[in-house]
């Protein structure tokens, strides 16, 4: 019997129970995800048959759809033609039709990073200046400042909208890269200065001031001295903005169009002929899903730390 | 003494506000400009569409126009059932699985991460895939249900009885895993030795969960709540590419009517008042659970 077990260590038997009850309910939480990921690979008539196919002829139909757009031909038209170059036009051409260019869902992507990548790199910039200031000087007022930059949190974005969607226009900003990496910046702000003021005030004081007694400045000692030490916080925090800038939808669906339109709002308007492409949106939301999954498994100690941390500290 | 005299460059407050100064300013030009216009839109008549006319005050026109619209009542009661089932499913769920959690079996790290897999989602994304999985003919979602009781072609989207729980189930499929995770913080912050203490004292491990576990695990509980709350009561995105609002009107929650006013019919005037109506809701609502929040804890 194992002794070394203290009566305040759950007994064997009820620690099995919590395990069989919990990976039970991680299988049922992961199976939507996992559905979308097989339709992804299926072929058009496999993903609408009744009752679900779980075994299925893998194809990569979804993904072939998802990048091109397409036309249907007649068969005369299909056999003048010569033979198909590669495997993925013969596929379109084995359902009757031919590759007429790439679709939008690579630009859309592209976008998504940009923005994405931009407006993280500025409000984890600017979130750590200001979280810095915020844990080492006395800045009047400060209890208020930080109040009010946690409560932009708060608006609802479709309240904002209207009055940014006139203000860019105005400024030249609508539907821009730029106009959105702003816009994103600033939405995360209030998360960057709050979780990194965190890290901040766990870096000893006295890690800088041994730096400036060496003659630093102190624009040096933090630039050379803190910045390096609060990595950890940083790159939790820069997580947490991607992942809120890549998923984001309500802004990027109001403000943009044609230009700077990310991937959330394009990936719903995939459509293939006689209803929704099941397999091309299956293939787009894996793609797209598919960095943050990664993200958050190689770097679930951080995430998670992040995501408690408001609570932990209050 | 003063210690910034030692030492070269910038005063401390020179550097306080060139650090602090940028983001000041790009919350004031991006959130609060905006804000304060929307606001003063809410006394006009102003359609964002037409861009030739000078608005006009009309005082509080608009207000009593969203008050007395017996449609408006209707979204908040769509609003406040959803925020209802959900927080009250992501509670008594999300503080289960904390608590199995607690036990600290072989790989449940692994376990956690693998929970917290959709709430790291696109919630539009989401919102078009559960579509499918919901799709009357051959939806996955339907034929599960279907095989362990027959109901028959049931449409979860397409039915005013069903799609409110179908906006239900998503979100907390979605969002379950927050408050799980925050409940978790929370009992790992309980110290060892109140339980040592009880079981000197020969609690039972009932009255021990009673009396130590829920107590110290409830503000936690709470705050989590307050968050989902804030950002179930702006629900836009997920609800928006699932039902859109439908059918009828059986899904439309405060923000699908609120971008509907605003950015299809562009009655800019009124959808500023009703923004500002709901920002003051969601505003007072905040503070007095804040307030009921910090008594709980004082106890």
């Amino acid at each position: 019997m194992d002794t070394s077990r203290s009566y305040l260590e759950p007994s064997s038997f009820s620690k099995k129970l919590a395990a069989t009850i919990i990976i039970v309910y991680t299988v049922i939480t992961l199976i939507p995800i996992s559905w979308m990921v097989m339709t992804s690979f299926k072929n058009v008539n496999s993903a609408i048959s009744y009752p679900p196919e779980v075994f299925f002829e893998p194809s990569l139909e979804g993904y072939v759809n998802l990048f091109t757009n397409r036309s249907r031909q007649s068969q005369e038209y299909l056999d003048s033609l010569p033979p198909p170059e590669n495997w993925y036009e013969e596929l379109v051409r084995s359902r009757e039709m031919v590759i007429t260019g790439p679709s939008k869902f690579l630009g859309r992507y592209s976008n998504s990073m940009i923005i994405g990548f931009g407006s993280t790199f500025a409000s984890v910039f600017l979130g750590a200046l200001a979280a810095y200031a915020f844990s080492r000087f006395r800045v009047p007022l400060k209890d208020d400042l930080l109040f009010f930059i946690l409560s932009t949190r708060m608006f609802p974005p479709i309240a904002v909208a209207v009055p940014i969607f006139i203000m860019y226009r105005k400024l030249g900003l609508g539907d821009t890269h730029l106009g959105m990496i702003i816009l994103y910046t600033v939405v995360n702000l209030s998360l960057a200065v709050w979780l990194l003021k965190g890290f901040m005030d766990e870096i000893p004081k006295e890690y800088e001031e041994a730096a400036m007694i060496d003659g630093y400045s102190r624009l040096q000692a933090f630039f050379k001295v803190v910045l390096p030490q609060a990595m950890t916080g940083i790159a939790a925090t820069a997580i947490f903005c991607m992942i809120f800038s890549w998923n984001e939808y309500a802004f990027a669906v109001l403000l943009t169009q044609f230009n700077a339109q990310t991937a959330p709002p394009f990936i719903p308007t995939i459509i293939g002929e006689g209803g929704l492409d099941w397999p091309a949106i299956g293939a787009g939301t894996t793609l797209f899903l598919l960095p943050v999954m990664i993200f958050t498994i190689i770097l679930r100690k951080h995430l998670l730390r992040g995501i408690t941390f408001g609570a932990v500290r209050k | 003494m003063s210690v910034k005299k030692k030492f070269k460059g910038l005063s401390d407050k020179a550097v306080a506000w060139l650090f602090i100064g940028p983001s000041v300013f790009l919350l004031l030009a991006i959130n609060i400009y905006p804000l304060i216009y929307a606001i003063r839109m809410s006394f006009t008549n102003f359609y964002a569409n037409k861009i030739g006319r000078e608005p006009q005050f009309v005082g509080l026109k608009n207000y009593i126009k969203v008050l007395n619209k017996e449609a408006i009542w209707e979204k908040m009661q769509v609003t406040a059932n959803f925020m209802f089932w959900t927080l009250l499913l992501q509670a008594v769920i999300g503080l289960g699985l904390a608590l199995l959690l607690n036990r600290k079996f072989k790989g449940n790290e692994l376990l956690t991460t693998l929970i917290v897999l959709p709430m790291m989602l696109s919630p539009a994304v989401v919102g078009v895939f559960w579509t499918y999985l919901y799709n009357p003919q051959v939806g996955l979602f339907n034929y599960v249900v279907n095989f362990f009781h027959d109901f028959g072609s049931f449409d979860m989207i397409g039915s005013s009885v069903l799609a409110p729980w179908s906006i239900v189930i998503v979100d907390t499929w979605m969002w379950t895993p927050f408050t799980m995770l925050i409940c978790l913080a929370g009992l790992r912050s309980v110290p060892n030795y109140l339980y040592e203490a009880a079981e000197v004292d020969r609690a039972s491990k009932w009255q021990q969960f009673i009396y130590i576990t829920l107590p110290s695990v409830l503000p936690f509980l709470l705050l989590a709540l307050l968050f989902r709350g804030i950002e179930n009561f702006k629900m836009f995105d997920m609800v928006v590419e699932l039902t859109s609002g439908g059918p009828g009107s059986a899904t439309e929650l405060a923000s699908i009517n609120l971008k509907r006013e605003a950015f299809e019919k562009w009655k800019t005037g009124y959808s500023s008042a009703f923004a500002v109506i709901l920002f003051v809701t969601i505003f007072g609502f905040g503070n007095v659970y804040v307030k009921v929040m910090n008594k709980i804890k004082e106890r």
